[in-house]
Formats: C-alpha cells, structure tokens, sequence
C-alpha cells in the first residue's frame, strides 16, 4: 500500500505542477514574441538565427504606427479617467447604501462585463450610426472612448467595491463627531482610505483600454488604435516589427501592474494592522 | 459592515448613482433595445429602410446555414468551458492551499498576461504553433512527432486561443470561492476522520460551487463572441458566429441581419445565464441566504 506521506507528496507535485503548466501556458506567446523580437531574420521560423537589434531599429526608422500609439494613449487616457470616476460612485452606491432600484442598478451596471465585447462593439455600432445619421456625425476615437467606458466601468466598479467592503465606518463617524462636513468626511477620510483599490481599478482601467481590440474595432470608424493597427499588419502577413512592437508594449505593462498590486496589498495589510483584534 | 438606508431626495445618492445610471442607460440598454428594433427592418440598395417586418426572421429561421454555425458557436463554448474549468480549478486550488507564500506574485503574472494586448497574444500563438513554430520545433526536439503537427488554422488552434484567452475569469471566480471557505470546516472534517480526498469532495468542492458556477457561466458567454481566435488561429476554415456578424456588415451591409444574429447570440447567452443562476439558486443555501 502506498504511503500516506507519499501519496501526499504526489498530490503537492501535482498541484504545484498545474500552476507551473499554466504560467508556461499564459507565456508561451509572450515570451516567443519578446525572443522573435531580438531575431537576425526575415522570416519568423524557429529556432531563431541570430541575435540582432535590427528590429527595433526598423520601428525608429519607420514610425508609421505611431499615430496609433498616440490615439490609444489619448484613448486609454479619457476613458481611464471617466471608467475609475464612474467606477468609484457606482461601487460606493453597490456596497454602502441601500436604496430603491439597487438591484436594477447593480444590475445594469455590471451587465457589460457578461457581454462578449464584440456584441457590445456591434449593438454600440448600430446604435452610433442610427444616431450618427440623425444628428450628422460618424463613429471615431470618441465614440471609441464611450465604447471603452462602458465596457471597463464593470471592471473598475468590481475592484473599488472590494476596497468599500473592507472599508471602516467608524471613522466617518469619528471624523463626523469631530466636527467635520461632508466633504472634508470624504476628502480626510473616504478617499484617502479607498485610495488603493482606485489606483488598482485606474491601472487595470488603462491597461484594458490600452490592448482594447473588440470594441475599437467596431466603433473606431476610420481611426486606428494599436491593436487595430497590429490586426490590420498581421492580417496582410507577419513581419518581425511586430514581436519589438510587442515587446516595448510588454514592459510598461508589467511595471504598472506591479506597481498597482504592490499598493493594493501594502494597503491592505495596513488595514489589517489597524483594524482591532474581533 | 453596515449600509446606509438613502432615498432619492439625497442629492448624495443621485450624484453615485446618476452619472453611472444615465451612462449605462444611453450608451447600453438603449442601444440593445435599438438593436432589438433593426431587426424588423429590410435593406435596399446597401440602404436601411424604416418598415415593419419579418424577412430578417423569416430568412434566419429558413436557412438551416446559420445554425449550424450558431450549434458550432455553441458547441465550441461548451469544450472551452470544460477544458477551462479543467485548468483553472487545480491552479486556483493550489493558489489558495500550497502556493501561498508566492500567491501574490503568481496572480500578478497572470494578471499581467490577462490585461495585455489580445491581438498581439494571439499573434504570438501563431508564431508558437507554426509549422515551423516552436510548438512544433520543442515536440522534434523530444523526439515526439517526426512530422510537423498541424494546429495553426485547425478548430484545434482555435480552442487553444479561447481557452488562452477566457480561462482567467473561472480561476479568479474559483479562487475568490475557495479563498473563502472557512478552514475550520476542513479541520472538523478531518477531525471527525474524514481522508483528506473525502473532505475535498465532501466538503471543499461543494463549498467552492458558487465560483465554479459563475466561472463556467462567464466562459460560456464571453466565448460566444470569440472573433479573432476564429479569424486568427483557425485561419477562417470552420467560422464561428462572430464571422457571420462581421460578414453581415463589412460584406453584406446589411445591419437588420448582423443585428438578428447579435440578437441570437444574446438570446443563447442570457438563457444560459438565467439557467445557471436558477441552477446555483436551487443548489446552494448559502447563496440564497447572500441573495435575501
């Protein structure tokens, strides 16, 4: 009979190993994209040639994507701004009061994120372009951005509500006590103490947008975000451009999430540390 | 934590609530109900024409065409949620009972591949999966397959981007779901001389329903809109749902027909939806009990 002490140890190998297997999974493309990026070659066949810079050089040289860049940064950039704001009231008004019509409301407002973004982009589409005839005006980067708000609003609202749930009440009503008006009560008290969870919902809010291609590729008329400009290259052939455009997209993205969960849970465990023992 | 009773007099609660509501009011529920309307309209000449009838329907229903690729839509979103609750449940379990101390670090990693650009994901599965990929270059490396596997531009190519790209939502449902069981039930259960896997069957899998659940849900609908899986991966050979969209308006132009099987689709989504819900309302007190 097999022992116990081994049979648990097959069971930890075979879990530790599932969680192994699923990085390799999520990476393989990543990491293949950030090698291709350094190839000699032409053609994208592995193993790789050589090793060379020679791409990067290329994106310097012929900078047509970057109109793209600077119309998803302007993008990712307003709807960042407009999902987090959105995103914190409509998590405050979820969590913390009871009112007639919150089930509708939460309803509503959590919809989007239950929606394949391509059928959010086309009933969007539809509805800018039955619009767009009446009042004389045609899909572009702002209708792209309103498409963004909607589909990202869910998201942010989900992670600033987990930052409300934990939140402490009492000292509101310490502050309140204390003399203080509603709004200082916000400004001394509410913000600061949700303030990780909106830095989260603000960084994954832009990151959202950023590789957003769905909804930009239905509401985008004839503007061009990056992902669309990538879509639009990779289907008329691969090129190595495209893995160092890859590449340079990576690192600021992994900065900022890093950046964001650092935060979260460095604030988290000062919550902790504050809260009494229950 | 308490919650604060607010009437509509509140200018507080109208300033949480308003900009959201309105938001989501204009640019979502109208636009499905507009949505909802095209598809009683005709085109003529590439022109949309305000009528009141049901060609679109009638045509839809007619043609056996669509649903076949509506039955391969759905029956594509049935294995990707298999194989995805197959992937996420270990990993989210591990994440909560061994890999504790690197829990952090692992959901960032995994957030990260999450959050970055789809189309230059999937672009990089296409260099994985070449021919002359590496997919392929690693299996005549271990002396696996002496000829070149095809994937790319196979359902099977497909699949995989899907699964790539959906399992995320079910582990972090599994996760949040696990995360909270209450270790003493685990104890007790062993304490009372229950094996280890009969407390795992017994007592955690139950527990961990409601996340299994939303996780499968959320796969199953997001994957009913899978576009550039499809396109990308599987070289257009057998098109999902999402290609006879686009084709009824980039090709066709006509928006009645592309908004009737958007409608369909949606239709197939929230029946799911409605089903699983009365499913886990049905199944687990403790989510009634949170519901009431």
């Amino acid at each position: 009979m097999m022992s116990q002490h081994f049979r648990n140890a097959v069971v930890d190998t075979a879990l530790v190993g599932s969680v192994v297997l699923l990085l390799l999974f999520f990476y393989a493309p990543i990491v293949t994209l950030v090698a291709f990026s350094f190839t000699s070659s032409r053609v994208l066949t592995f193993p790789i040639d050589g090793f060379s810079l020679q791409w990067y050089g290329e994106l310097i040289r012929k900078p047509d994507f970057f109109p793209a860049v600077i119309n998803s940064a302007t993008v990712a950039a307003v709807s960042t701004i407009l999902a987090t704001v959105l995103g914190t009231a409509g998590a405050i008004a979820w969590i913390r009061y009871r009112f007639r019509f919150q089930n509708l409301f939460r309803v509503v407002t959590f919809a989007p994120l239950l929606f394949p973004q391509l059928l959010l982009g086309v009933v969007m589409l539809l509805w800018f372009s039955v619009l767009g005839n009446w009042l004389d005006f045609s899909t572009g980067l702002a209708t792209v951005i309103i498409g963004h708000v909607v589909y990202i609003t869910p998201f942010a609202l989900v992670i600033v509500a987990v930052q409300v749930y934990g939140f402490d009440e009492t000292l509101e009503d310490a502050a309140r006590d204390a003399g203080a008006s509603r709004w200082e009560v916000f400004r001394e008290i509410t913000f600061p103490l949700l303030w990780p969870g909106i830095f989260s919902a603000a960084i994954f809010a832009f990151l959202l947008s950023w590789g957003n291609f769905y909804v930009s590729y239905s509401l985008s008329g004839t503007a061009r975000t990056l992902p669309i400009f990538v879509y639009s290259g990779i289907a008329v052939g691969s090129s190595p451009i495209y893995p160092a455009l890859a590449t340079l997209n990576f690192i600021p993205a992994l900065l900022l999430v890093g950046l964001a969960e650092f935060m979260r849970r460095r604030a988290l465990k000062r919550q902790n540390a504050a809260q009494p023992v229950s | 934590m308490k919650s604060q009773s607010k009437t509509w007099n509140d200018p507080v609660l109208v300033a949480a609530v308003a900009p959201l509501a309105i938001v989501m009011l204009v640019f979502f529920l109208v636009p499905l109900a507009m949505t909802a309307l095209l598809t009683f309209q005709t085109t003529q000449y590439y022109r949309l024409q305000w009528t009141w009838d049901l060609t679109i329907w009638t045509e839809i229903f007619s043609k056996p065409h669509y649903w076949t690729i509506m039955l391969r839509t759905v029956g594509m979103a049935l294995i990707c949620v298999v194989i995805s609750i197959l992937i996420a449940f270990p990993t989210a379990y591990a994440l909560t009972t061994r890999l504790k101390t690197y829990s952090a670090q692992i959901q960032i990693l995994i957030i990260f591949a999450f959050l970055t650009d789809a189309v230059l994901k999937t672009f990089g599965w296409i260099l994985v999966l070449d021919r002359q990929g590496v997919a392929n270059w690693l299996l005549s490396y271990l002396g696996l397959g002496p000829e070149a596997m095809d994937i790319l531009f196979t359902p099977t190519g497909t699949m995989i981007g899907m699964v790539y790209n959906l399992a995320v939502y079910p582990m972090f449902t599994i996760y949040l779901s696990l995360a909270r069981i209450d270790r003493d039930l685990v104890l007790a259960s062993y304490d009372a001389g229950a094996s280890r896997i009969r407390t795992f069957f017994e007592v955690t899998l139950p527990l961990s329903r409601p996340g299994l659940y939303s996780g499968a849900v959320l796969v199953f609908v997001l994957s009913l809109g899978a576009f550039l899986e499809p396109k990308v991966l599987g070289g257009g050979t057998s098109p999902l749902a999402s290609e006879l969209i686009r084709q009824s308006f980039e090709t066709r132009v006509n928006w009645p027909l592309g908004a009737a099987l958007t409608i369909v689709l949606i239709v197939i989504g929230a029946l799911t939806l409605a089903l699983a819900a009365a499913f886990v309302f049905r199944r687990t007190p403790a989510a009634r009990r949170e519901l009431a």
